[in-house]
């Protein structure tokens, strides 16, 4: 699993590449964790080169929507895989979280 | 692990011995650090062997939940996991040492529910078995065995 970060438009893009399960999910937490801690409010997951996600990787997931749901701050994801969108169908994240198809769609208007 | 029919130090008793088609074996302890590696090392025999993609990455997060879960809950101190390949389907065993514990007595959990009432508990083990087109537990020999199956089809 490997981890970026950069700011665009005052969205702070988190990139992962590889899986997020529970070998992975602990440093996926620690990076997101410092990117709240730094003070950002509005979060952008690419999840383009994400390979699989498990429930230990939806635990970060639903952890971080859950601490950015408030007027002007918020969680997207966008470039989910057949096989993450998939399990985000059959745990009802689809649902609950804000999944986009492309990052222009998930930066738009956010 | 052991590949390709290799010579087994385990063959588990009462199962046909690789019958010829590509199989992977490998043995975990209690570290759920481990799990991580049995994953990967999950990855690497569907990726040699030409699993399709969706299969290895449905099959990689049933292993990584049944392996925590059993790790635990179980009080296993070994926890096997054998792969196998055929024609039709890829299947995986998984077998510990553990107290009695069939994940699949676990309850649905409520995916109806809005984002603050979310929780996890309960979700590794709904995502396994709604991943898997088989999933089946048995009780053998002291040991918990849980067998997945994904058809190639």
């Amino acid at each position: 699993m490997d981890i970026t970060t950069r700011m665009q438009n005052g969205v702070t893009l988190v990139v992962f590449a590889g899986s997020l399960d529970s070998n992975t999910s602990p440093k996926a937490q620690q990076e997101i964790d410092g990117v709240l801690a730094a003070g950002a409010k509005k979060v952008a997951i690419d999840c383009t080169a994400l390979d699989y996600i498990s429930s230990a990787g939806l635990r970060v997931m639903l952890g971080t929507a859950k601490k950015l749901n408030g007027a002007g701050s918020g969680l997207r994801l966008f470039g989910l895989n057949q096989s993450v969108r998939e399990v985000f169908d059959i745990s009802g994240f689809s649902k609950i979280l804000a999944v986009f198809n492309t990052e222009a769609d998930a930066l738009r208007g956010f | 692990m052991e590949e390709d029919c290799a010579p087994s130090r385990r063959v588990t008793e009462g199962m046909p011995y690789c019958g010829g088609m590509p199989s992977f074996r490998m043995t975990i302890g209690t570290d759920p650090a481990q799990v991580g590696g049995a994953c990967q090392a999950f990855g690497e025999f569907a990726e040699a062997h030409k699993v399709p993609t969706a299969i290895r990455r449905s099959v990689s997060v049933a292993l990584d939940e049944l392996l925590n879960n059993a790790i635990a809950h179980g009080s296993a101190g070994v926890v096997s996991i054998e792969a196998e390949l055929s024609a039709d389907r890829l299947r995986v065993t998984l077998s510990d040492d553990g107290k009695p514990f069939n994940p699949l007595d676990m309850a649905t959990p409520d995916t109806g529910l809005s984002l603050e009432e979310r929780q996890i508990g309960g979700l590794g083990i709904h995502l396994a078995r709604r991943l898997m087109d088989e999933v089946t537990y048995l009780r053998l020999a002291d040991h918990n065995v849980i067998t997945l199956a994904k058809l190639l089809a």
